[in-house]
């Protein structure tokens, strides 16, 4: 057969299948009517005619909507409402096809070359392309073919929370109850560790936090915002009255006028102002799910219109960011470190634990639920001995027991010289693993021992500025260097609150060079205490939240590493480069101005750039479009935001959110959004991929999920992605924002990315709920985390960071520095400044800027207030809302019928101001006055006080800004000044405080 | 004839709370009857941790002790109400729902205060051990399901069996006993027993120095009652001591130095000695 006739009988083919399809289409559609009432009102909502055709108009046929019926007629018309037109017979096919197979790469090529186009007003045009959608999602959206039915009639789904995964019982378009998941017979077996003759498995069932079990109490909420708001004095087209905002209250507006309003307000300041004009912001954890995540659905909505957005602080690991990543790289993770099959290797080969500032306990690692208590379980079974430091007697020392050792907040890397220092003095230390693997070891033990300075930096001398007995820490270093010994910092390798004090910076560098004096990833030796690095399937591809969703970002997301080659979208990228550092946000809107180091990942030397808002060529921030209420409560000294808010550099403030809380008052137009329980989404436990590659390594089980739409939701509220659609519509944006499909779409596009298609169907996942992958066979497991840097061989352990362009010497060989050893003295920090004293090339101890050196402050404000991550609530997740979690009495304190957050204090800090278990406190300093329950404790000595961080909602008894808050919103104390002035991180372990007894009101 | 059993183990109890938002999750508004109706919002706790603590810094510990219905064989509630009390064959100890309402003298009938009163409803109200999803074929109640370590565990055994595993575990009551609770406590002594713990240390040349290699015995008028070496640091910890078992003495030694007494007088309070120094 010749090609020509080859070619005839294609294009014949294509017709003819197009042919096929378009005339059967009508009468599908009719069919579906016949067979679904919902389908039928469908089809009523629009009377139109489409035109389906190919482009030289050799090929065309009418369809035409009338009260619901469907009819069609070959044929080319001029006068249709709606124009489908495909380029040829052979693109027609292949789309078509694509779509029923969930291929969906022809329809983005086609899209993307222009060679499919839809014409006609945006609605109809809308209309009818998601009606074909529907089509091939009629099982769900009509059958409710989904969950899976229980004997009693109440059906069972499944959802993710930042608590871990959770079955979802329903009737009668109710939540009844959650529950974590209990595996069936047909999940796999769990791994199991053999260490020191005992064989450790974990259970099969996932666990949940007390935020996750808290989850329908938050659902069905008084404060959930049920319909689109206005603030009552805020008039568009008037007076604005923004010095009212935080004050006035909010009337019901309809949908119609509240998409008008915020469409209109983003078309005028962005014309009159131009690029740069509109702000957004979320929190940092959106409600669980990889489309709806707010790097994917809202990423891809401001990429679309233009947006100035935040750069971010690590503000978990800041310590590790800005510090620790000098000495051995690891800048795609911020600072944090490789944790490959260290569970294993702890409870085989290491004989001690120190959790260093970690309470995974409270903290959850990240998202992981309870997963690693059976871990620390297991430690207590095998009598590893562990070792806590940190000023608060936190959850994980109180559960596993061990010493506790309670130095100052800021102090703790005098704590860590000093341990240095016993091992240079008394020689116990790897000096082979120094030699070979490290680079200016004789820099930092000059400092260490005193060269420089004359000072030796021992424990005698560490004892004046951490408060810890000499004696303690001479006992804990001998044990150390004798010992192999995992270092825990934070609840997840790297983390930790002592790197967020002034200058934490140098606590996470002293951290990774007593790890490297003992000899990093030898057996034994390493980073964890168990949370981090189980041996589950690594190779199974399913990304986590931070991988881009649908968000199609591939520079701003971790798409471009994770999802480009898996999962066909048309890119998105945001025009604007206008950024504002996050810890100067009220700066920026007030002041106009604002600038702070930039953390890139790509390199560990970006962070020595800075950015500058405004950008050239960029407007002020005029919009802002936020997201939720929670940037009051998390961020340091919070009053700034409620200033903020009240002036006029702001015309417009709208606040997409699902409760009424925190800054979500201080908006012009509040839009209201639903839950993750009343939208569709897909997920996996505890994985947020991006700045912490394989998250879900603090898990058991990896658990991956369809997240049900388990209810519809609640009032007139609507999933973020149908909010963004609905403002994109009203600009035209809408086949720009979504391609036309719905989120039920896009995570059926994301799932057939995914390994999970390989493994169990779409329909099977839709009953089901959720699939745990098999664990590998024990000799196919991960090499433990830095081993190879060890032995000296090429990194083996599956991450694709570094860049390549990172290795200075040989590609994949050594750590991310200039040298390729692990850099006592930070080669990185040298070329920078060598002469930064608040950050030397050698990681020294340096007094805080606000702690008891600082004489004048301390007198006045004698108690150092610590604000660790909270553990009933995630951040404000689960706090207020007037949830379960407030009756946790140890979350909340019920006095005179109001709930206040806890302030803890020693007995003898309390007896000195005659205070009492109970008592409302007014805690203060200069930046503010919160009220608080007083908690009288032994778990934290004398001089030191805690309160957890990020209560939910912000209640101030005055003019917002500028009076008492009752509501314990703690970070209104907190500094918001850089952790070293290099560095855009915040430091806000390091605050004094004083307390009083609440007098009242009236006072 | 099996019946329900509940162990409650203080050393696995994280402090979570999850097992009373698991009953409020199930019971606040679920209506369960004829075994329950909803539970009041935040005025109600059918569970609840208590969080305790002993010790002071660096020697502090803390605990929590798990109260819920304890589902007595011998149950004041149903002594004094026998009409509104219903003891099922399997053990659990269910209030009439009917014959609750009113009564609210149901309420102080419970020694361990775990009958609450629903203000909303006007009935008395407790933990049902969710025999509602227990009798649809549960195999555990919403507050173990949900609880990580499993601290709240249910064993469902005949009573001679569970007398065993009571013994082996040495299971205790919170009382006396003698309301024949099905709800034991594994490692109690963490709530009511006392430790005594110091420090030990001696001068090399003029540094302080952990006492690593010393040893420590505990006496009560000249009976040894415990040896021990201590740890790492110099330091012992001894635990389950008796609240209020008078004077005690600690006897320290390190070798080469004079050994050190010290008279404690135990009451209700664990004990922190400081550090203690050796001298020659």
């Amino acid at each position: 057969m010749s090609k020509k006739v080859m070619e005839k009988s294609v294009d014949l083919f294509d017709r003819t299948f197009l042919g096929g399809t378009l005339f059967s289409l009508d009468k599908l559609l009719n069919a579906m009517a016949l067979a679904f009432p919902e389908f039928k009102d469908e089809l009523k909502k629009q009377n139109i005619t489409v035109q389906m055709k190919i482009r030289d108009n050799t090929y065309g046929r009418l369809i035409k909507f009338k009260n619901g019926f469907v009819t069609g007629k070959k044929g080319i018309f001029n006068d249709a409402d709606v124009e489908m037109i495909f380029e040829n017979e052979n693109i027609a096919r292949k789309v078509m096809l694509g779509e029923m197979y969930g291929d969906t790469v022809e329809f983005v090529n086609a899209a993307k070359a222009g060679s499919l186009v839809l014409n006609g007003e945006d609605e109809k045009a809308m209309w009818f392309s998601s009606l074909l959608l529907k089509v091939f999602a009629f099982d769900v959206l009509y059958m409710h073919n989904y969950g899976t039915k229980l004997p009693n009639g109440e059906m069972r789904y499944v959802t993710g929370t930042n608590g871990g995964p959770l079955f979802v019982y329903v009737k009668d378009d109710k939540v009844v109850r959650v529950t974590p998941i209990d595996f069936d017979k047909d999940d796999p077996e769990p791994w199991s560790i053999t260490a020191r003759g005992k064989k450790f498995t974990p259970p099969m069932r996932t666990t949940a936090a007390p935020y996750a079990m808290g989850w329908k109490s938050l659902v069905y909420s008084p404060d959930r915002i049920l319909y689109p708001m206005k603030r009552v004095d805020f008039d568009p087209n008037g007076e604005r009255n923004y010095e009212n905002r935080g004050v006035s209250g909010y009337e019901r507006i309809s949908w119609e006028e509240a998409l008008d309003i915020v469409s209109k307000e983003i078309v005028r300041v962005r014309q009159t102002h131009g690029p740069g004009s509109v702000f957004h912001t979320s929190g940092s954890h959106h409600t669980w799910g990889n489309c709806g995540y707010y790097l994917s659905a809202a990423k891809r909505f401001f990429n679309c219109l233009g947006a100035t957005c935040a750069a971010l602080n690590p503000d978990s690991w800041e310590g590790f960011a800005w510090g620790a990543v000098h000495h051995y790289g690891g800048s795609a993770r911020n600072g944090g470190c490789e944790p490959y099959s260290t569970v294993e290797d702890c409870m085989k080969n290491s004989d001690m634990i120190v959790f260093w500032s970690s309470d995974p306990e409270s903290t959850a690692g990240v998202y992981a639920a309870q997963e690693g208590t059976i871990r620390r379980e297991w430690v207590k079974k095998l009598g590893i001995p562990v070792v806590h430091i940190d000023p608060y007697f936190n959850s994980t020392a109180a559960f596993m027991g061990g010493r506790w050792i309670a130095p100052k907040p800021g102090t703790d890397a005098a704590l860590a010289i000093a341990i240095a220092n016993v091992w240079m003095t008394e020689g116990t230390y790897d000096k082979d693993y120094v030699e070979k693997r490290t680079l200016g070891f004789d820099k930092w033990e000059e400092y260490v021992l005193g060269k420089t300075d004359g000072i030796p930096k021992t424990p005698e001398w560490q004892e004046k500025e951490t408060g810890v007995e000499a004696r303690v820490v001479r006992a804990l270093a001998k044990e150390w260097g004798k010992k192999k010994v995992y270092l825990a910092c934070g609840g997840i390798t790297s983390f930790g609150s002592a790197g967020r004090t002034a200058y934490g910076t140098e606590w996470a560098r002293a951290m990774v060079c007593l790890v490297a004096m003992q000899g990093l990833g030898k057996p034994g030796i390493n980073f964890g205490g168990l949370q981090y690095g189980t041996p589950l399937d690594t190779h199974f591809w399913f990304p986590g939240y931070a991988d881009g969703g649908f968000s199609g970002d591939y520079i701003g997301s971790g798409a471009g590493v994770q999802l480009y080659n898996r999962m066909p979208q048309s890119p998105s990228v945001n025009s604007e480069n206008q950024l504002i550092p996050r810890l100067r946000i009220p700066e920026a809107i007030m002041n106009k101005e604002a600038e702070a180091n930039h953390l890139g990942v790509f390199s560990v030397h970006s962070q020595f750039g800075k950015v500058k808002y405004p950008a050239p060529g960029h407007s002020p921030v005029k919009m802002y479009y936020k997201y939720g209420g929670s940037h009051i409560g998390t961020q340091p000294e919070s009053n700034r935001f409620a200033k903020m808010y009240r002036c006029d550099s702001l015309e417009f403030v709208v606040n997409q959110s699902i409760w009424m809380e925190g800054e979500t008052k201080f908006a012009d137009i509040i839009l209201p959004a639903c839950t993750n329980f009343e939208r569709w989404d897909i997920g996996e436990s505890s994985s947020s991929g991006g700045y912490i590659d394989k998250t879900f390594l603090q898990n058991n089980h990896r658990v991956i999920f369809i997240q049900h739409k388990c209810i519809e939701p609640l009032g007139e509220s609507m999933s973020d992605f149908n909010i963004f659609q609905a403002v994109a519509n009203k600009i035209g944006l809408w086949q720009v924002f979504s391609e036309g499909n719905s989120e039920y779409d896009w995570v059926k596009r994301y799932y057939k990315s995914t390994d999970l298609a390989k493994k169990i169907s779409w329909s099977q996942l839709l009953k089901k709920g959720y699939y745990v992958v098999p664990p590998l066979p024990e000799n196919r497991r991960d090499p433990v985390a830095f081993s190879w840097f060890a032995q000296g061989i090429k990194k083996n352990t599956p991450e694709l960071s570094p860049l390549p362009s990172e290795y200075y010497g040989r590609y994949n060989e050594g750590l991310q520095t200039p040298s390729g050893k692990f850099e006592f003295e930070a080669q990185t920090l040298k070329r920078f400044d060598p002469n930064d004293e608040e950050r030397m090339p050698i990681c020294t101890y340096i007094p805080s800027w606000e702690g008891t050196n600082t004489k004048e402050l301390y007198d006045k404000y004698p108690l150092q207030l610590i604000s660790p991550h909270a553990k009933y609530s995630f951040h404000t997740m689960g706090d207020g809302k007037d949830s379960n979690i407030n009756d946790i009495e140890q979350h909340r304190m019920l006095i005179n019928g109001y709930r206040y957050w806890i302030f803890r204090m020693n007995v003898k800090d309390a007896q000195d101001r005659g205070l009492k278990q109970g008592d409302i406190v007014e805690v203060y300093n200069d930046r503010g006055n919160v009220l608080c329950g007083l908690e009288l404790t032994q778990r934290i000595p004398a001089g030191i006080v805690h309160s957890y961080e990020s209560c939910a909602d912000y209640q101030p008894l005055g003019e917002p800004g500028n009076s008492v808050e009752k509501n314990g919103c703690i970070n209104n104390l907190t500094p918001s000044r850089f952790i070293t002035k290099n560095a855009h991180g915040l430091a806000v372990n390091s605050c004094l405080v004083e307390v009083r007894k609440w007098k009242g009101e009236s006072k | 004839m099996k019946k329900f059993h509940m162990i409650v183990d203080l050393a696995k109890c994280v402090g979570c709370y999850n097992c009373m938002l698991a009953c409020k999750d199930e019971h606040v508004g679920n209506k369960w009857l004829p075994y329950t109706d909803e539970q009041e919002k935040h005025e109600q706790k059918w569970i609840n941790p208590n969080k305790f603590e002993r010790g002071e810094a660096p020697f502090t510990e803390v605990c929590y002790l798990t109260k819920m219905c304890q589902h007595c064989d011998n149950a004041p509630c149903a002594k004094k109400f026998p009409d509104a009390v219903i003891k099922r064959e399997d053990g659990i100890v269910i209030l009439d729902a009917a014959k609750a309402k009113g009564n609210k003298e149901l309420v102080n009938a419970c020694p361990y205060g775990m009958i609450s009163w629903n203000q909303t409803l006007e009935t008395a109200q407790k933990c049902t051990m969710c025999a509602h999803l227990m009798d649809e074929g549960w195999n555990e109640p919403r507050c173990v399901q949900a609880c990580p370590l499993r601290a709240l565990s249910v064993v469902y055994c005949e009573d001679y069996e569970f007398d065993k595993i009571t013994e082996q575990q040495i299971l205790k009551p919170i009382t006396d006993g003698s309301n024949k609770p099905r709800v034991l406590y594994k490692n109690l002594y963490k709530y009511n027993k006392c430790f005594i713990a110091g420090s030990l240390a001696y001068m090399n040349g003029n540094v302080e120095t952990a006492a690593t290699q010393a040893n420590v015995k505990l006496m009560m008028n000249g009976e040894l009652l415990k040896e021990m070496k201590v740890d790492f640091f110099g330091e012992f910890k001894i635990d389950k001591i008796p609240k209020n078992s008078g004077t005690l003495t600690i006897v320290c030694t390190l070798d080469g130095y004079k050994p050190i007494k010290k008279d404690i007088k135990v009451e209700t309070e664990s004990n922190y000695m400081g550090c203690l120094m050796f001298e020659k």
